[in-house]
């Protein structure tokens, strides 16, 4: 292929629509043709332009307050990371130190100013000690948390990732849940494959009272069948994993409610999520 | 990083900004985002049909410029096309990864959507946006339809072929006269755009 094929790919290539075999040869071209390089970020400053036919939209207000949230946990935890060892190697030194170099007198008494010194360098160390244990107790309060919440994050990556396997595996489907005048704030959605296989995905649930969760069920022809329980976190968010029974797996609707955390096989409470029929 | 930085001036440029969020700065990141929020919203609906699955990704969009902010090079384009390279790429990926499947059950997302007050009109240059549209407007229909199938719905050229039942070379042609000509009908004012 010459430059100038190459060159008639860079467009396409802006718009990201090249097929797999051009997009890898073009790659390659651009690796070492500066030209091109420089044509194709002209191009992509063209292809950028067309965001602009979108119609503008307002994101939620809370986006924002999750986005610099997540960025403050990630600037605490690196500067975590790098403060753990250097900093209280730092700490200490800076502590012990500027006490512990009294001005030397070679005139003076060697030994009451050794003993003043002795007993300056023991009050240092000790405060020393005492900041130092103080520090490590809000490190590991802080790297706690940090966990928490990384643990939480990677459960949540899980669900999605198990829920992505779902919905791109042959046959795969989604059900879109609604909230109902009791939950209006509410939705979900759930991923089954042809197995059965099924991941709920729920957001915006009112907390479940003491003693009681949010039931999924399947429903055929007006026959009910129980699923599985879940509880949601605080923020209103939860997961399920559960196996649909063969007979829902075609053209079912999906519904949750509120019953006893044990689980019910005819469902008692108020409806809080609906899918379409 | 710190949290720590002194905020950028309430005028600093776009590239300002960026530098700032390299630095650990996290009210240039806040700046950023409410400059940008209504267009990549936008854009990320546009692609996604889902408000839901958009605030997904415009979160995942802003981490990364945090992340990411120190490896923006001002030489190789504008913050404009690095902010919307990046978060249209991510709709893409998220688009191939959910397949056609979920466009079709989000249909209806685009009547659920609110367009953007008044009050923001100036932060989303309306003016610019109404050239683009009209430039997209004065390119044949079958040039613009491709361009639109590419950028917003993610097919490559093969699949726009198989979609329009069009050959494969057709539609190469169609969509570079398409790109040729969007260009040079915004060209002189390129400069212009933020």
């Amino acid at each position: 292929m010459t430059h100038e094929n190459h060159k008639e790919l860079l467009a396409a290539s802006a718009l990201t629509a090249l097929d797999a075999a051009d997009a890898r040869v073009l790659s390659a071209h651009l690796e070492s043709c500066s030209e091109c390089r420089s044509e194709m970020s002209n191009w992509e400053e063209t292809a950028a332009l067309l965001a602009l036919d979108a119609e503008p939209l307002e994101p939620s207000v809370r986006l924002r307050e999750r986005i610099l949230a997540g960025v403050r946990a990630e600037a605490r935890a690196a500067s975590l990371a790098s403060d753990r060892v250097p900093a209280d190697v730092s700490q200490s030194d800076d502590n012990v130190l500027a006490f512990a170099r009294p001005p030397r007198k070679p005139l003076v008494s060697f030994g009451s100013f050794g003993a003043i010194a002795a007993t300056i360098v023991f009050a240092a160390l000790i405060i020393g000690i005492v900041l130092l244990w103080q520090k490590n107790r809000n490190t590991q309060s802080e790297l706690a948390r940090l966990t928490a919440e990384m643990n939480q994050a990677r459960a949540e990556l899980d669900h999605q990732r198990t829920m992505g396997e779902l919905l791109t595996s042959p046959d795969g489907h989604m059900a879109k849940l609604s909230g109902t005048n009791v939950a209006p704030g509410a939705h979900a959605m759930l991923a089954y494959d042809k197995s059965g296989h099924a991941m709920l995905m729920a957001k915006g649930m009112p907390s479940a009272p003491e003693g009681m969760a949010y039931q999924l069920w399947y429903i055929k022809d007006n026959k009910k069948m129980p699923g599985k329980v879940f509880t949601p976190d605080a923020a209103g968010n939860g997961t399920l994993e559960d196996q649909i029974p063969a007979v829902a797996r075609d053209a079912a609707v999906f519904a949750i409610t509120l019953e006893p955390k044990s689980g019910v096989v005819v469902p008692t409470g108020s409806i809080y999520l609906l899918s379409s029929s | 990083m710190s949290l720590g930085v002194e905020p950028a001036p309430a005028d600093a440029p776009d590239v300002e900004l960026l530098h700032a969020v390299a630095r650990g700065d996290e009210a240039a990141l806040a700046r950023l985002y409410d400059a940008y929020r209504v267009i990549l919203f936008g854009l990320l609906v546009r692609i996604l049909n889902s408000r839901e699955e958009a605030e997904d990704i415009l979160q995942d969009v802003f981490i990364q410029v945090w992340r990411r902010a120190k490896d923006f090079d001002e030489k190789r384009g504008r913050p404009f096309t690095w902010l919307v390279t990046l978060a249209r790429s991510r709709a893409i990926d998220r688009l191939r990864q959910l397949g056609a499947r979920q466009r079709l059950a989000t249909g209806a997302a685009q009547e659920q959507t609110e367009t953007v007050s008044d009050a923001l009109s100036d932060t989303i240059k309306v003016a610019q946006r109404e050239t683009v549209r009209r430039a997209l407007a004065e390119l044949p229909e079958e040039q613009k339809h491709t361009l639109v199938l590419a950028y917003f719905e993610g097919l490559t050229q093969s699949e726009i072929a198989a979609k329009l039942n069009a050959p494969l070379g057709t539609i190469k042609t169609r969509m570079r006269s398409g790109m040729i000509k969007l260009r040079a009908l915004l060209g002189s004012q390129l400069e212009n755009f933020s």
